[in-house]
């Protein structure tokens, strides 16, 4: 009770963090916490790890809303340490974020109703009233995290306790090795955001290669990928600029 | 700069404010309210000592829709100040007009540069620490994360009031386009380590019998190592393409049922 009261109480701080300064909000963050709340700090890691690079590129883009990441994160991480670890916390982080998803999608909805609102207030001319309209919209968000969570936690820990005890071993193995395959997903998202143009594709392989046959860690590619990235950019600068010479010289050429 | 209406503490307060701006960002204006609440201070100082029908007017102004990414908000926020400031009233149109025509191009380097990028690059560091157990590794991602999150919106507000227009019409967009393929580069790098280091299939079948047992992933290994990483990541993407990135939560459950099957099956393991 104590444990998933705090873990509810953390998700709906993170939710506000997620609607307002944007700081926390992703699975790594979240997951760390959670442990630390469920002394477990270990098991945490590797499932905010897990998580983190499997949603890596979900976001909300424009009036999209994505999975809510808060809301399953929480809840696979605190169920996944209480009954065995990363391969339950994956199967049960997806399912609620999906439904939580619904919840988020409601609230950008029903919210609408502060428009008429803000506009009684604008009428009223007064500037130092207006960041009040913040409080409801606040109190919401925190509660829309923190009750699933506590709900999910305090109720689900016997219930999934007795479900992965009764699963076969196949399912249990198939789903620890479809955590390794599942951050596919969340660099598959990214991919198709940043690869614009065809040339792009070279540097994600120059990155793989850096770390399968060197074993160069992130950290390093990234640094040694920033003088490429400069290269890089001064090269599409003067793609701007030559084009009044060879478009004279080479005709119809299409880049 | 001393002879600027708009102070540096009013600056500082629409920083404050615009730590909530995205909270009552809803489908009908989407960040209207909360650009107006965050713009507040500015508007303060502009218009305290006009009649309320102004005042009035100058807050309905900031409340017509307006979407665009949080962190690119700041900037946007202190180039509306700009304008407010240099404008006279029967001009506001114009206020309204380059908020919108911000608002989109601006979106899209806010997306580009942080959330698919910067995000990505802290997530795969602290991810990459954090499966070795290090707690090093969500407390640098935050760090890392946060200088940059934070840092962009106080300058972004800050650095949008005193460059003001000139953001709009020339070098700024120009040095932010620069930023955007270098950090699209930099993403793409991280990505491929990335594929490397946290997608992962064994193959535990093997071909053969007696003496001549061919183990698959001895074999795969010595084409490339990981090769399957890489594999499986495009055929992941392939989908994600053809189907507009919307089912991600359905590959994830075929990956799953997948898994399942194939282990089943001796294949994976």
């Amino acid at each position: 009770m104590g444990t998933a009261f705090l873990v509810a109480v953390w998700a709906g701080l993170c939710s506000i963090d997620d609607m307002a300064t944007q700081m926390i909000r992703r699975p790594l963050l979240i997951a760390t916490v959670v442990g630390l709340i469920m002394g477990d700090l270990q098991t945490s890691l590797l499932i905010g790890a897990t998580l983190e690079v499997m949603w890596m590129g979900i976001g909300n883009v424009g009036a999209y809303s994505a999975p809510d990441m808060i809301t399953g994160t929480a809840i696979g991480t605190a169920l996944g340490i209480s009954s065995g670890g990363v391969a339950t916390a994956v199967a049960l982080a997806v399912p609620t974020s999906l439904l939580a998803q619904q919840l988020l999608v409601l609230y950008k909805s029903g919210i609408i109703a502060l428009n008429p609102i803000a506009n009684r207030m604008a009428e009223e001319g007064d500037f130092d009233k207006l960041f009040r309209i913040n409080y409801l919209p606040m109190l919401i968000v925190f509660l829309i995290r923190a009750v699933p969570t506590f709900l999910a936690v305090y109720l689900g820990a016997g219930v999934i306790d007795q479900v992965v005890a009764a699963l076969p071993d196949v399912v249990m193995s198939g789903l620890n090795i479809a955590g390794k395959i599942i951050p596919a997903v969340g660099i598959g998202l990214l991919m198709q955001m940043m690869i614009k143009k065809g040339e792009l594709w070279a540097f994600l392989i120059c990155g793989f290669a850096l770390a399968v046959y060197m074993n160069l860690s992130i950290l390093a590619i990234t640094l040694i990928s920033l003088p490429l990235a400069i290269l890089y950019d001064m090269a599409a600068q003067q793609k701007v600029t030559v084009p009044t010479v060879a478009d004279t010289e080479e005709g119809g050429y299409d880049l | 700069m001393e002879n600027n209406k708009i102070k540096k503490s009013d600056l500082n307060k629409v920083f404050l404010n615009m730590q909530f701006l995205n909270l009552t960002n809803n489908y009908e204006s989407m960040q209207a309210i909360g650009f107006l609440t965050s713009f507040a201070p500015v508007l303060k100082r502009l218009y305290q000592e006009q009649p309320k029908e102004q005042r009035v007017e100058a807050m309905k102004r900031h409340l017509k829709f307006f979407n665009s990414h949080v962190n690119s908000d700041a900037l946007i926020l202190g180039v509306t100040a700009a304008v407010e400031e240099s404008t006279g009233e029967d001009e506001k149109d114009a206020v309204v007009s380059m908020k919108t025509g911000l608002m989109g191009p601006l979106a899209g380097i806010g997306d580009s540069v942080l959330k698919f990028t910067w995000l990505p690059i802290c997530g795969s560091i602290g991810a990459a620490l954090a499966l070795n157990g290090s707690i090093i590794g969500p407390i640098l991602m935050f760090l890392l994360y946060n200088v940059v999150n934070v840092v962009s919106k106080y300058y972004g507000i800050h650095w949008g009031y005193h460059k003001g227009l000139e953001i709009v019409s020339g070098s700024g967009t120009n040095a932010l386009q620069r930023l955007a393929n270098i950090a699209n580069v930099v993403g793409l790098m991280v990505i491929g380590g990335l594929i490397a280091t946290s997608v992962k299939l064994k193959f535990v079948m093997e071909i053969g019998a007696g003496e001549n047992i061919i183990v698959l992933q001895e074999m795969f290994d010595k084409i490339m190592p990981g090769l399957f990483s890489l594999l499986a990541t495009f055929g992941v993407y392939r989908i994600l393409k053809r189907t507009g990135g919307k089912h991600a939560a359905l590959i994830i459950l075929g990956i799953m049922v997948l898994s399942i099957a194939l282990y089943g099956m001796s294949v994976l393991g």
